[in-house]
């Protein structure tokens, strides 16, 4: 019993854990991390480390200062490169997440059914 | 010369490779499959001749080699490009075949072989009729070559210097190994969809040694693709200067795909064993472990996408759909013909029981291969609908892939000891309760010290409680039961995966970078610790120009360096430098901004080396398992 409770404590302070020593990701890392850099073969801004990236971090961290809205960021961006700078479309475009999960839950149903024992 | 001999036995091959197929008589059946190993070995170490004779009149040499290529890059040259690596490609396809037969000589059919060697026909015939590596040049481009014949004994001209391979390719010695690996790994996946095709056909279905043969010829794919994909994240992380090693690129994924169905079927074959159920899923898993190799070529070759990876070159493309197509053909109607059989497949009446939860395992593991193929071609998707370019990028698979990749993780513990019948949970908790809770305050420890997310403080409890318990089972039981090696290797395995997530979740969660503007002999601070700049180096090689800039902590001096290739339009490379300790790397790459200031991107990054002895135990937890191939 002792034990169990014991159990029950730990879950809880883990569960807490995120709350007390939060991650601070900071916006600039957000953003980096989410625009393409163009000229470097699929990686992000906040990855390469060629000219080019670096130059649109510049203008990144710029814009971030100068407390410009997500929108207006995404605007400038996608503006200029088009959308495929975009590496989190998922905000914007629900439907890239729910056309896999559909598919997975169509798949697992099946499945399922398929080995389902009648009683 | 080299070029018509070349084109001349690439014919002979493909012609003893259709007498194969029409071929009655076992005894002659070994000698080709025989002959057939001994062309293609002649044939790869031919086009190695021409590549160190530096003949340019093969346009494939002249394009992707030069004279100033180092040896070894030289000898890696053959598989550097499309029409070489097919032809690697089919020497690993002939080794298979030889070996195939000379594993279940006794009880293949004639039909195993013929679809082997149609198999082979098809991937010989594309250097036959549509792109050879031994195609001779008969028009000089400004350097290398830029119109090709593959005929032989033509007039054929020759390029003075050679144009060299890829930069990306010629940087580091593991670029020698990482792609064969993966080539021996997909090419290795043709075994098991000839043995479950050919047994089904001329067996009808009458037992389950179709499954068996599979399993076991998937043993040498799987270790081949998991060292294969190690390898290419640690050339990418430790060589190429990229921070990452793993993008979700494109090519990526389409190793992971056969990967994550490949280790679906190796659990799922095992319920077929014991319970004979599953038939008909495993059959189309093995059906799905070939196909998805060569949509992976298709999507590399073909140049529908845009990747690190991607070569593309004129028509492979068509040909990879047609391949495709015919061999989706055969595998469906060998499979309607076993209707019947597939129907004897049991239903699962546990599904709390070693059954359910290798269902469950196959359900997560198949569910991720297809978002993960799913996510691949939704850019594809994308342009031809609505004309509209969208990247998918990490956070797709971060929010969908992550979680099933968890859940898997979860399962794993349940593996350890699984009942038949349904496991009684209230009596697990109990019995595992001290190391339970043992488990959870490790984990608070863990994580007392970190920045914390829900996902990090889920995958640390879960990855913890995997390796006490798999810890325990090993001190408890592994000297006292019967050794098995297909439980125990699985174990090994699975705590790899653990060790794995670890350091991969530390690695996601922990990680940051800075960048330092400084010049030459200044120090700079990070992390609690100071690093020296000196002066930078310039070294001029015969294909390349390397920049090194020496950078010192307290204890060692590493480069981090650029290298500048010549005859090559693509951007330079930098390659990093590591400091590293168990729990992080210290990881700087270089920016020269003039002849004495530099700009540094010094990140720090976690868990890798965790991540890396992961792979390393997961990978080589299968070696006993070959072992079984001598019975």
């Amino acid at each position: 019993m002792k034990n169990k409770f014991l159990t029950f404590v730990l879950l809880i302070s883990l569960t807490a854990l995120p709350s007390i020593f939060p991650d601070n990701e900071s916006r600039y890392e957000q953003w980096s991390k989410s625009l393409l850099c163009p000229v470097c073969q699929g990686e992000t801004v906040f990855d390469s480390p060629s000219e080019y990236a670096d130059d649109m971090g510049a203008i990144l961290l710029e814009q971030i200062n100068n407390g410009l809205t997500d929108d207006e960021i995404y605007n400038f961006w996608v503006s200029r490169y088009g959308e495929r700078i975009i590496t989190n479309p998922i905000n914007r475009n629900l439907e890239i997440l729910l056309i896999p999960l559909l598919i997975i839950s169509v798949f697992i149903f099946m499945f399922v059914r398929k080995l389902y024992a009648k009683k | 010369m080299i070029s018509s001999i070349g084109i001349v036995f690439s014919w002979i091959s493909f012609s003893l490779l259709v007498i194969l197929f029409f071929n009655k008589k076992k005894y002659y059946t070994e000698i080709l499959v025989r002959i057939n190993l001994f062309i293609q070995i002649f044939l790869f170490c031919l086009l190695e001749v021409g590549l160190f004779l530096n003949d340019f009149s093969v346009s494939y040499i002249a394009n992707y080699s030069a004279k100033s290529t180092p040896p070894l890059y030289k000898f890696a040259s053959l598989w550097g490009s499309l029409d070489g690596s097919i032809l690697l490609w089919n020497l690993c396809l002939s080794l298979f075949m030889y070996l195939y037969l000379k594993l279940y000589k006794n009880t293949s059919s004639d039909l195993d072989i013929k679809i082997f060697s149609l198999i082979m026909i098809f991937f010989v015939g594309y250097t036959v009729f549509s792109s050879s590596p031994f195609a001779g040049c008969i028009e000089l481009a400004a350097i290398g070559c830029s119109n090709s014949t593959i005929l032989p004994f033509q007039e054929l001209v020759t390029s003075s210097i050679g144009r060299g391979p890829n930069p990306l390719l010629q940087n580091h010695p593991l670029m020698a190994i990482h792609p064969p690996m993966l080539y021996v790994g997909y090419v290795g996946m043709t075994m098991p969809f000839v043995a479950a095709t050919g047994r089904l056909y001329s067996k009808q279905g009458r037992s389950n040694d179709w499954v068996e043969v599979a399993e076991k010829t998937t043993y040498i794919p799987w270790l081949f693709l998991t060292i294969g994909i190690t390898l290419g994240a640690a050339w990418s992380y430790e060589v190429l200067g990229w921070g990452g090693y793993w993008a979700w690129d494109p090519v990526e994924n389409v190793s992971f795909i056969p990967w994550l169905l490949a280790t679906a079927f190796l659990h799922s074959a095992k319920i077929q064993k014991s319970q004979n159920t599953l038939l008909n899923w495993n059959y189309i898993l093995v059906g799905l472990m070939f196909l998805s190799t060569i949509f992976g070529t298709f999507i590399t070759r073909s140049g529908v996408l845009i990747s690190v990876h991607a070569f593309s070159n004129g028509n492979i493309g068509t040909y990879l759909l047609f391949g495709m197509l015919l061999f989706s053909l055969i595998f469906i109607v060998i499979g309607s013909k076993n209707i019947d059989y597939f129907s004897k497949s049991k239903k699962i009446d546990n599904w709390f029981g070693k059954s359910g939860f290798f269902v469950y395992n196959n359900i997560f593991l198949f569910s991720a291969a297809l978002v993960v193929f799913i996510g691949t071609i939704f850019p594809l998707i994308y342009e031809t609908l609505y004309d509209r370019q969208i990247t998918i990028g990490r956070s797709y698979y971060d929010v969908i892939v992550g979680p099933l990749l968890l859940i898997l993780l979860g399962l794993m513990i349940f593996s350890i000891k699984l009942p038949i019948k349904n496991l009684n949970f209230k009596k697990w908790t109990d019995e595992n309760n001290n190391l339970i809770n043992s488990s959870l305050i490790l984990s608070v420890f863990i994580l007392l010290y970190l920045n914390n997310s829900y996902v990090l403080v889920v995958t640390v409890a879960i990855s913890v409680l995997l390796i006490v318990l798999t810890f325990k089972n090993f001190y408890k039981n592994f000297r006292g039961q019967k050794t098995n090696i297909s439980y125990w290797t699985g174990q090994i395995a699975h705590l790899g995966i653990a060790i794995f997530s670890l350091g991969i979740i530390l690695n996601v969660s922990q990680s940051y970078s800075t960048e330092k503007e400084i010049n030459s002999f200044e120090e700079f601070s990070f992390n609690n610790q100071t690093y020296f700049v000196y002066d930078s180096i310039e070294e001029s090689l015969p294909e390349k120009n390397v920049i090194k800039l020496p950078i010192s902590n307290q204890s060692t001096t590493k480069f981090t360096s650029l290298n500048i290739f010549k005859n090559s339009s693509q951007q330079a490379i930098s390659s990093p430098a590591v400091f590293r300790t168990f729990l992080n790397d210290i990881y700087i790459t270089v920016k020269f901004i003039d002849e004495n200031s530099y700009k540094l991107i010094v990140r720090n990054n976690y868990g890798i080396f965790i991540m890396w002895i992961g792979l390393f135990i997961s990978s080589i937890s299968f070696l006993p398992r070959l072992k079984k191939y001598e019975k």
